[in-house]
């Protein structure tokens, strides 16, 4: 992949004695959506400040659009480096009109004209004279996404857009910023934490933990090869499978599955997501029904086999009621070795 | 900010600008001179200056100064805190109203409040002559310690009332009805959750107000009441006792600091009050039900004494005659000179603090509170020290400078400009850096970013420093009277005069004149102090 | 936009910085600076006649004496002010010892009587007035009142004394009664009075008028307050009484005028000095609204009804040591804790 947009060598960042970001390398070609995802505190609101520009790296190198911004040497201030933000909170002015809020960033002769056509894209040509008090969330947000836009960036920058929304405004807001931002070809960096939001969203995902990038890659490369069992648990729900190798097959419960190279006599896991466990309603299964959770469109069982708890998610039109036994069929996919 | 480094990253660590750093070390250096300068003074005091200063008589006027301002803290107290809570908190009738004028003494100077309280409370004064008809033929004597407590609590209970008000007003609600819910009756809720919490607005009070009565001087010496500042300003008047005045302005600034490291160690911060803004919910209002009654009494009494007392004799002055010295007319010339010169010291006071307040706000480090502290240092200073270290620094530097406008307003600037950093630097805290991050990610310069983004958002709190600015500046009497130009009189200076000679009833109306021009100034401050309330719910 | 911002502040700090300096900048030419120890009301009137007959325009800083003192001795050679009028030739001395009088011409030093002037020639008198007991006619006969200032200890006239203590005038009475009856002596007296609870006053004005209202019976004043406070209102129950012949509570003071050394209007200084001893001035300062001095130049008569100057028969005492004598009344009140 290319890095047309954004390179990170090595970038580090220590507040005293905490280092956010470790030695982060990361690529964004131009035109993509691209998402830094990982737990709390993992450092990705850092990665992205750094980009902007309102920290400085205490080592490494952050080049935008071709322009080494910082490094050894080298600072280009955050109003240099056209870069548009987003902030959680979205920090609309609040002492400016969302008119004003969204021309603060052109130039005077444009911005009659921009200002229009970006409340026009937002759909907010009718709250221009407004404050952002006397807005609703959907609307402060729109407001942020367009100031951001109106100075015409290659590069927006979002950080956690959706945490303050309730969810199930969340959705839709997601729908309408992918809206807004695929016609217009802006690179996009998001910061979530929501693997959900990542999934939806982002053309490529590049996951973070401890301040360093563990995997990078689209979502179903994440979903389905996880580069470890840390990475598989945080992107969505596991079953992780160990037992010793023997011929180049894992051996367990559920069955033998390549060890794709994992070397003879040591043990390996590995991972088979829920949707993957079909359970048969059988009074002589191997496995019994412990516990059951309806989540409305599906159901997810536990169910014991072997001494080994397994989770299965099912729509919820099959039912089995808990505590019979069944037999677990495994469905044609994908099944790697994780560490 | 779902960040582990969150904390980190709101007070990033960067680097401030240069001229920002330089802006701000140069004011705080200007807020030391006084200071050194009393050091040097003192250090260099001969045999015959250190005479002045006996050690008995020291520890006397330290006594006398101690005992004064406990006193006035507890009145103040006494008097300020229940009026809040019933002014925020319950049914009161009338209580926007009550509010209003229960911060309204703000404008009365010490020494005009000392004046008025000895003219209408002499033993034969005009309560007496009220009360003859009734067979009162004289009053108990209103003086010395009673008589200067009485007056400094007059001008300082409405620090305590209006940063027990916002206090009040910021404490959320749920604490005290979980209180509630556990069990606990109303009284035991105040005493237990409501006044806890208000500590830390109540402990800034007390500084302000225990700072107040360290300065004083009008009230004091009209009382007739030893103090720290009239022992040095007996020394200033003394041949050539400066050296003896400077020894004494250094206890001062030493019990100073005892003071604001007692109010720090009680659990506050050296500034303003600041309540969390958007609170939320308001608490309930306690319905006082038959308890309406006293509790309109305790409010007509203090508004009484404190307010209408006050005014009264100045109006009563004002249009009668006193029998001994006659009747002047308004100072038309001095009331101009005043508002000149707390106008420019106000603007200026609130322009200088804003690199303090900008660094300590974007750029925290142990400099930048080093440079705030040093700011804010003046507060604890009386104003005959600053005076008294201009009058010296002002005469070696000599020519245009010295009896300059300029040097005093740049005393009056030095003395109060830690009021407007307090207040600047409360407003600044409430705006998001994040904000000025966003103007910056917009395109716009730091300066750029500051001017068009971060000054208007603070523009209340920074109007509010220039405004208290002003009413210090507009009362100031201790320093103008040392360091006016030559024939420039104030309100304050030709007031203190005219009772100089005893002409009490030829100087009410320039007092009045001074309340009138101060008066809008506390009307805006709780105005605003109601438009915040309003804002939150 | 924030351009133009940044600009009007700059602007109007300059604007503001300029209005303050233009309004306070000397002229160098016409102006005379005086730093008068004297009150206003006294000073103001003979002000205004000389400006209108000299041109000159006059600046006045009003303070204590011994404060101006003070001021003069901390500004040095930088001291704005021209001439000294001090109400208290202590202070005077004090000025003059450091070298920041300049001498006068004898033809000045001969207006005045040697005994209202120095050897020196740094000052000159320009009125003369006697230490009294003022005293309510309505509380107290003459018979009543003591004789003497050491009479004033005794325990009748607990809390019936008024005295101003920080006053340039009660602090050289007392100078000179420290060098004419020694420093024990005057520390018993103080003593004396302190034990009688006095009523202390920042002035001789707010002394005699605490006399007319009754809230003392007697005070320690110099002897013209009387007139001035009469003037405002007459009838007014109070009357001067003068201690016996000798007696240091009746010491005759006077007032006195000096030019600064570091005078750049020395000429403008000469004819202030020289109009203070002219007929007119001479005439105002003895019977002008209120005023009841006792003229230093021979030929102008002393306000109707005032003891004549011949009969005042105060101690002998060269005003000149009052540069010695003044810091020890001041270091005698602070030990006895009549000042603070």
């Amino acid at each position: 992949m290319g890095c047309s947009m954004i390179r990170l060598e090595g970038v580090t960042k220590r507040f005293g004695t905490v280092t956010a970001v470790d030695e982060a390398h990361l690529c964004v070609d131009r035109g993509e959506i691209v998402a830094l995802l990982g737990p709390s505190g993992c450092g990705k609101t850092t990665l992205l400040r750094l980009v902007a520009g309102f920290e400085r790296p205490d080592g490494g190198a952050v080049e935008v659009a071709g322009r080494t911004c910082s490094g050894p040497g080298t600072w280009i201030a955050p109003e240099e480096r056209r870069v548009g933000m987003v902030f959680q909170d979205y920090a609309l002015f609040p002492h400016l009109t969302v008119a004003e809020n969204v021309g603060f960033g052109v130039p005077r002769r444009e911005r009659a004209t921009r200002v229009a056509e970006l409340l026009e894209i937002v759909g907010l040509t009718e709250q221009r004279r407004r404050y952002p008090h006397e807005l609703s969330g959907g609307q402060q947000q729109r407001v942020a996404l367009a100031r951001a836009l109106a100075p015409s960036p290659e590069l927006v920058l979002l950080d956690e857009p959706w945490s303050n929304v309730d969810p199930f405004l969340r959705e839709t807001l997601r729908a309408e910023v992918a809206e807004i931002f695929r016609p217009l070809g802006v690179t996009v960096v998001l910061v979530t934490h929501d693997r959900e939001e990542a999934f939806s969203l982002a053309d490529r995902i590049a996951l973070m933990r401890n301040g360093t990038i563990l995997q990078e890659g689209t979502p179903e490369e994440l979903y389905f090869s996880p580069a470890s069992r840390w990475a598989a648990e945080f992107v969505g729900a596991a079953n992780v499978l160990s037992g010793p190798v023997v011929g180049g097959l894992v051996e367990t419960p559920l069955g033998t599955f390549p060890a794709n190279g994992s070397s003879t006599h040591a043990d390996a896991s590995v991972l088979v997501r829920p949707e993957l466990l079909e359970l048969e309603p059988d009074p002589a299964g191997p496995a019994e029904v412990v516990a059951r959770e309806f989540r409305g469109h599906d159901v997810l069982y536990r169910v014991l086999l072997e001494g080994v708890e397994l989770v299965s998610q099912r729509p919820s039109t099959e039912v089995v009621p808990l505590g019979s036994r069944v037999s677990i069929r495994l469905h044609n996919g994908r099944v790697p070795v994780v560490d | 900010m779902s960040n582990g480094a969150a904390a980190a990253v709101s007070s990033p660590r960067r680097r401030a600008p240069l001229p920002l750093v330089l802006a701000a070390g140069l004011v705080a250096a200007a807020a030391a001179v006084p200071i050194a300068y009393l050091v040097v003074r003192a250090l260099s005091a001969d045999e015959a200056g250190r005479a002045l200063v006996s050690l008995d008589l020291t520890v006397e006027l330290v006594v006398n100064t101690a005992l004064l301002a406990v006193g006035v803290v507890a009145a103040a107290l006494v008097v300020g805190v229940p009026l809040a809570w019933l002014v925020v908190r319950t049914d009161l009738p009338g209580r926007r109203l009550w509010g209003l004028a229960a911060s309204l003494p703000l404008v009365i100077p010490s020494f005009v409040a000392a004046l008025a309280l000895l003219g209408a409370l002499a033993p034969r004064g005009l309560l007496q002559q009220l009360l003859e008809p009734l067979g009162v033929e004289e009053l108990p004597e209103v003086t010395g310690y009673w008589g200067a407590l009485l007056a400094l609590t007059l001008s300082t209970y409405p620090y305590v009332f209006l940063l027990a008000a916002a206090g009040l007003r910021g404490i959320d609600p749920s604490a005290e009805e979980a209180a509630r819910s556990l069990g606990s009756g109303r009284a035991a809720v105040f005493f237990r959750v409501t006044l806890p919490a208000l500590r830390p607005s109540l402990a800034a009070a007390s500084l302000l107000v225990s700072l107040y009565v360290l300065s004083d001087f009008g009230a004091v010496s009209l009382m007739g009441y030893d103090t720290l500042t009239t022992g040095i300003y007996t020394r200033y008047e003394a041949l050539l006792a400066l050296d003896a005045a400077a020894i004494l302005a250094l206890v001062l600034v030493a019990l100073a600091v005892v003071i604001v490291l007692l109010a720090t160690r009680f659990g506050a911060r050296g500034t303003i009050y600041r309540s969390t803004p958007g609170a939320g919910r308001q608490a309930e209002v306690v319905p006082l039900g038959r308890w309406r009654w006293p509790a309109l009494a305790f409010c007509t009494s203090v508004l009484g004494l404190f307010l209408v007392l006050p005014l009264g004799v100045l109006v009563w002055w004002s249009v009668q005659a006193d029998p001994i010295t006659g009747r002047a007319g308004i100072a038309w010339d001095a009331a101009l000179n005043s508002a000149l010169a707390a106008g420019v010291s106000a603007a200026v006071g609130a322009l200088v603090v804003l690199p303090a307040a900008l660094l300590a706000w974007r750029y925290p480090s142990r400099i930048a509170r080093f440079l705030e502290r040093l700011t804010l240092s003046p507060s604890a200073l009386p104003g005959i020290a600053v005076a008294l270290a201009l009058v010296f620094f002002g005469a070696r530097v000599g020519g245009v400078v010295y009896q300059s406008l300029g040097l005093l307003i740049f005393a009056y600037v030095l003395r109060f400009m830690p009021y407007s950093l307090a207040s600047t630097r409360a407003s600044l805290d409430a705006v998001s850096p994040r904000l000025e991050e966003a103007a910056r990610g917009l395109g716009r310069k730091p300066l750029g970013a500051t001017v068009s983004v971060v000054l208007p958002l603070a523009r209340t709190g920074i109007l509010a420093g220039a405004a208290l600015v002003f009413l210090s500046a507009v009362k100031e009497l201790p320093a103008t009277l040392l360091l006016r130009p030559i024939g420039f009189d104030t309100l304050a200076t030709r007031i203190w005069e005219g009772t100089a000679l005893g002409a009490y009833a030829q100087v009410a109306p320039s007092a009045l004149l001074l309340v009138a021009i101060a008066a809008p100034l506390v009307y805006l401050l709780s105005w605003r102090n109601a438009w915040e309330l309003g804002a939150a719910d | 936009m924030r351009k133009l911002t940044v600009a009007a502040l700059a602007a109007v700090i300059t604007a503001l910085t300029v209005v303050a300096g233009a309004a306070t900048a000397p002229e160098q030419t016409t102006s005379l600076t005086i730093y008068s120890g004297r009150d206003r009301v006294l000073v103001e009137p003979v002000l205004d006649r000389f400006e209108q007959e000299t041109g000159i325009d006059v600046n006045v800083r009003y303070a204590s004496s011994t404060a101006l003192a003070t001021a003069l001795v901390e500004e040095g050679r930088n001291s704005p002010a021209d001439v000294f009028w001090s109400t208290e030739p202590g202070t005077l001395g004090l000025v003059a010892a450091r070298g920041l009088l300049k001498p006068l011409p004898q033809a000045t030093m001969n207006k005045a009587p040697a005994r209202f002037s120095t050897r020196s020639k740094r000052w000159v008198g320009t009125s003369a007035r006697s230490r009294v007991l003022v005293y309510n006619t309505q509380l107290l006969e003459q018979s009543q009142l003591p004789r003497t200032i050491w009479g004033l200890t005794n325990s009748r006239w607990k809390g019936k004394i008024g005295i101003a203590p920080t006053n340039g005038s009660f602090q050289a009475f007392l100078g000179a009664a420290i060098h004419l009856h020694g420093e024990a002596r005057m520390r018993t007296w103080l003593r004396g009075i302190r034990n009688n609870e006095p009523r202390t006053y920042p002035n001789n004005t707010t002394t005699v008028q605490a006399v007319a209202r009754g809230d003392v019976a007697v005070g320690l004043v110099n002897h013209y307050y009387l007139y001035n406070v009469l003037a405002d209102t007459p009838g007014l129950p109070i009357r001067n009484h003068w201690f016996q012949s000798g007696d240091p509570g009746s010491l005759v003071l006077a007032a006195g005028v000096g030019i600064v050394s570091s005078t750049k209007k020395h000429a403008a200084a000469q004819r202030f000095v020289e109009f203070l001893h002219s007929k007119w001035a001479q005439r105002f300062i003895a019977r002008g609204p209120g005023a009841a001095e006792y003229p230093v130049v021979r030929g102008v008569p002393i306000r109707p009804g005032l003891r004549p100057l011949a009969q005042v028969k105060g101690p002998k005492y060269s005003l000149g040591r009052l540069s010695v004598d003044l810091p020890k009344a001041v270091r005698l009140l602070l030990e006895v804790g009549l000042l603070k």
